[in-house]
């Protein structure tokens, strides 16, 4: 019952599937797209085409790479620490930790979290590798960089199991208050969290 | 505490209410008016779901559900301990980009946002509603409802345990519906029986504490509705039992009670875990986890009968009444306020004397809001100190009464 022509609704459609992407922001972009000069619709069009065709997986840590590289940049990196590997979930989060520009070992990107409701089990993430990776030695310490939630948790706790045999120390991120925060506005649990994963002080800090 | 002032937006059949709310109000009016849902909109306020409804959307005005976008809205002042507050709760729902609804709830309490468990406890009620029944009649399952409604209330993190032990039942549940069928390794448990041990010790540690203080309440209570005739009791049945270790000796069910009271939230936590590991290797084959609070029953008892199985009507409408009574001193002593106090139809049910003995006692709430269909069903006095609200069609009129 739609008014509009077909290839108008087409692109609005595959646009609402998007994340927090609404109906409402997702004509407004079509219809700008519709008045715009015609060399930015085809820029967009061969950018999307080469998303994918354009991009692979670093063989050794899973992140993104260019499809013509086999290993990534951080890989490659000789100023890099080698013997010290940082675990997260997805690509984004190495994008995180490399703008605090504090990191200087290498990742391993899991690809998710354990979580059985959603069927996703031990070989459904990069684990094997990582635990090939430790077992050929040389590895330090290996940072666990989950997310703070249940599924998190229970990724690092199994991911910990894991590495037991091996020599390398594991660790976990601390948690507890954000910088820049109201104590006052913290909600409970990660009050709690913070109370229970207190330091002692050190001189200037 | 009480509410001063309650304003209500498409929250089911009223489009628009603002009012100012006295002590003690009727709500009369004939049936499917709107009479039970301003008890409803205050209960939401105090437990953030519905005792009614299953499902929160619901609750939205339905004429207005097919629209793109649609907030009901609740908002409270109220009054506790001399300090004013203002409580909000937003229903938004909402169409998203594959055309299906999503509700989102957001709640306000003094003008900040808050998570559902940070807000509950901030203001109480008790609610009285013949369909109540159920709670002694019906499945387990409504008896648990019924205690976690009233511990989110007043203990601290209940609800943050017990949401937490839900997710990670779920997961615990799936895991072992994984691990039957494709096999894998049993070391993914650990994680999730801690979880689960850690919360479900919380919420058995709790349970054991409020139902020993309920039941303190309530056996007094009935004592005097039932001019000393019966004895009421609560015996809870922990689906984890952190006494089973030495079940081989036989203790009497109050034996039982008191010791289970002084074990310490650490005792039933190691326990926990200790007997979930014991039960793996049958939890793996039956894909389900077979202990814990998810199966708690609660059963009450009057001269040492079950009233669910044997009860005849009279008798239960006197438990229940005694256990809601008990509940809201319960919540009194707790929390050092009165709750505010929500009776749907329940004169109908009751005798003349239990009539009389129930309005001496709400004479002393703070606030207390009634719905009816019958005036006369209450003493002139109670009316004359109240006001009438009469509810027709999703608008109220505040009468003035006639001497």
């Amino acid at each position: 019952m739609s008014i509009l022509p077909q290839p108008v609704q087409a692109l609005i459609e595959a646009f609402e599937r998007l994340p927090g992407i609404g109906p409402k922001t997702a004509s407004r972009l079509v219809f700008f797209l519709l008045r715009s000069p015609g060399d930015l619709t085809e820029r967009l069009a061969e950018a999307l085409n080469g998303l994918k065709n354009g991009t692979g997986q670093c063989s050794i840590c899973f992140n993104i790479t260019a499809a013509d590289e086999e290993v990534c940049e951080v890989c490659r990196d000789p100023r890099r620490e080698a013997a010290l590997i940082c675990v997260v979930e997805e690509p984004l989060d190495v994008l995180a930790l490399e703008r605090t520009g504090g990191y200087q070992g290498k990742y391993h990107v899991l690809g998710g979290v354990l979580s059985p409701i959603e069927g996703i089990g031990p070989d459904d993430l990069k684990i094997r590798p990582l635990i090939e990776r430790v077992r050929q030695g040389g590895i330090n310490e290996v940072i666990i960089a989950t997310n703070p939630s249940m599924e998190g948790d229970a990724t690092a706790l199994y991911l910990k199991q894991q590495l037991a045999p091996f020599s390398a120390r594991v660790t976990r991120l601390a948690r507890g208050l954000p910088m820049g925060s109201d104590l006052e506005y913290a909600d409970q649990s990660t009050i709690l969290r913070a109370l229970a994963g207190r330091q002692d002080m050190q001189s200037g800090s | 505490m009480h509410i001063d002032h309650l304003s209500l937006t498409n929250f089911r059949a009223f489009s628009r209410l603002d009012l100012d709310v006295p002590r003690r109000v009727l709500l009369v009016g004939d049936n499917a008016q709107g009479k039970t849902t301003v008890l409803e909109a205050i209960y939401f306020l105090a437990t953030f779901t519905s005792f009614h409804a299953p499902s929160d959307r619901q609750l939205i005005n339905f004429l207005l559900t097919d629209e793109a976008l649609v907030v009901a809205r609740l908002v409270a002042e109220f009054e506790r301990k001399k300090k004013k507050h203002t409580l909000e709760v937003r229903l938004i729902q909402e169409i998203n980009g594959s055309g299906q609804t999503r509700l989102r709830k957001e709640i306000l309490l003094d003008g900040s946002k808050k998570q559902v468990h940070d807000a509950l406890g901030a203001f109480n009620a008790v609610i009285f509603e013949p369909q109540m029944m159920r709670i002694l009649e019906g499945a387990p399952e409504e008896r648990r409802r019924y205690l976690n409604m009233a511990l989110a209330q007043v203990v601290p993190s209940y609800a943050r345990n017990l949401s937490d032990y839900q997710q990670a039942l779920s997961q615990r549940n799936a895991l072992l519906k994984l691990l039957a069928e494709r096999g894998g390794d049993q070391e993914q448990l650990a994680y999730w029986d801690g979880v689960i041990s850690q919360h479900g010790a919380a919420i058995v540690h709790a349970r054991i504490h409020a139902i020993e203080e309920i039941e303190r309440q309530a056996v007094r209570v009935h004592d005097q509705l039932t001019n000393s005739a019966e004895v009421f009791r609560m015996d809870y049945q922990p689906a984890f039992d952190p006494l089973q270790q030495d079940a081989s000796q036989y203790k009497l069910p109050l034996q039982v009670q008191s010791v289970r009271s002084g074990l310490s939230l650490d005792e039933i936590q190691a326990g926990f875990s200790q007997r979930l590991r014991q039960l793996r290797g049958e939890e793996i084959a039956r894909g389900v986890t077979t202990i814990g609070p998810h199966r708690d029953e609660l059963r009450i008892l009057c001269n040492g009968v079950d009233l669910g199985d044997f009860g005849s009507r009279g008798q239960l409408r006197t438990a229940l009444l005694s256990l809601k009574l008990a509940e809201t001193g319960w919540m009194k002593e707790k929390s050092g306020d009165w709750p505010v106090l929500l009776l749907d139809e329940v004169l109908v049910e009751l005798d003349d004397q239990r009539r009389d003995d129930l309005q001496r006692y709400l004479a002393q709430g703070e606030q207390v809001l009634m719905t009816t269909t019958d005036l006369k069903l209450f003493q002139p006095l109670f009316v004359s100190s109240s006001a009438l609200w009469q509810v027709s069609a999703g608008k109220i009129e505040q009468q003035t009464q006639s001497q």
